[in-house]
């Protein structure tokens, strides 16, 4: 004999939450308005759902339920040791945070309903039935009722009746003759929303497919750095022999000018050495020569002529 | 609010009042349905139970059929007819059935 072991996870929840997530049956959809959080566990499968409308039909969006077929649990029943009342505990047979949440990644919506016989009854109705009854049981039994209810007049006709059928005909009517259009229309907008959603993804995907693709090139770039760095090394280095040249002229030019000046003041003095003695020689010649010596040369000179 | 875990062990069925009422034995009936909730929110929360069900079985779907409509005007109808018997009563052709 097998024990299972099944272990409550019982997680408390806000009071008008609780009863909707008690659910049993087990058809895994997974819409919810309505987040089921608290503090200690963010592994909880309901997250916030944006609603999905399908076709013209309700807004509203229903609460999560576990995809496991759980044995159903009662709020009530459960109350602790302490008294404190679990009326509004969650239980869900989910081992304790081992695994991965049941509803993530959220599914789908199922495709089609249940299915349902002449719109009215259910099929699970009729399968109800087949091993007792075969095929036709439902449909025997359904008359059955219908004459009961005529004979015995649980059903009284009326001239509500007529009413009644004439409406029920042109329901039928309207059903079998706009029903494809209106399905088409409400498949097209189930799409356009649902095109909408898909552009929205796409482009965040491109956003950050791109941020990635510039993060990968700037990080490409970081390995050219070094001619950057090779650039400008190579400009101080000209600004830094420029300088020096530049200084070096400098001092070149300034040194000259003084060596110049000296130059120049010794030329200076030399020349004024040399007018000064020539002035002075001729000068002291000028006054040696005395009239004596004047006209002695003068009568050498007349004697040249006569020559 | 702080999660709590409750380790049950059950060897080898279900404990009753985690049964769904197909599954009680007929015995077990009286039993289960006083364990049911019959506090306001506990009806309430059966309301909203019954309510998510039919709705995400038969409408939260992608191709909906009119069935899903369908059936809750047929149950209002009768509902609604009913509550009117009363008065329909007065209206039946014979008497004695």
């Amino acid at each position: 004999m097998k024990t299972t072991k099944n272990f409550y996870l019982a997680r408390p929840v806000s009071g008008h939450l609780a009863p909707a997530l008690t659910d049993s049956p087990i058809r895994g959809h997974r819409n919810a308005k309505i987040a089921v959080w608290n503090s200690a566990d963010h592994a909880v499968p309901s997250g916030t759902f944006c609603c999905r409308h399908s076709g013209p039909l309700s807004e509203e969006c229903s609460l999560p339920r576990s995809r496991t077929l759980g044995p159903v649990t009662e709020r009530n029943a459960l109350k602790s040791p302490n008294g404190q009342d679990f009326n509004r505990v969650l239980q869900a047979t989910r081992t304790f945070h081992t695994e991965q949440p049941h509803l993530a990644p959220v599914p789908p919506l199922p495709e089609y309903g249940g299915k349902v016989r002449h719109g009215l009854i259910p099929e699970e109705f009729f399968q109800y039935l087949y091993p007792k009854t075969g095929v036709t049981g439902p449909y025997v039994l359904g008359t059955g009722l219908i004459l009961y209810a005529l004979s015995k007049e649980i059903y009284v006709i009326t001239g509500e009746t007529i009413t009644g059928l004439a409406v029920i005909g042109l329901y039928i009517f309207g059903v079998k003759k706009f029903g494809p259009s209106v399905a088409a229309f409400a498949d097209k907008l189930n799409e356009q929303k649902l095109a909408q959603l898909e552009e929205a993804k796409q482009a965040s995907i491109k956003q950050i497919q791109d941020a990635v693709d510039m993060e990968k090139a700037q990080q490409a770039l970081v390995q050219k750095r070094h001619y950057l760095f090779d650039v400008q090394r190579n400009n101080i280095a000209l600004a830094l022999e420029v300088t020096y040249r530049e200084r070096l002229h400098r001092v070149y030019k300034e040194v000259k000018n003084r060596l110049d000046y000296h130059i120049s003041v010794q030329n200076m003095m030399r020349r004024k050495e040399q007018e000064h003695m020539i002035n002075w020689v001729e000068k002291h010649v000028v006054q040696s020569i005395s009239a004596q010596q004047v006209l002695n040369i003068f009568d050498v000179l007349t004697l040249y002529l006569y020559l | 609010m702080a999660s709590v875990v409750f380790f049950s062990h059950s060897s080898l069925s279900v404990p009753l009042k985690d049964k769904k009422l197909l599954e009680v034995k007929l015995g077990e009936l009286p039993s289960w349905i006083l364990m049911r909730d019959f506090s306001p929110s506990g009806i309430v929360g059966a309301f909203r139970r019954g309510y998510y069900r039919y709705y995400n079985k038969y409408i939260n779907v992608k191709k909906g059929s009119i069935a899903g409509i369908t059936m809750v005007l047929a149950c209002y109808v009768v509902f609604n007819y009913t509550f009117s018997y009363k008065e329909l009563k007065h209206e039946r052709r014979r008497k004695y059935h």
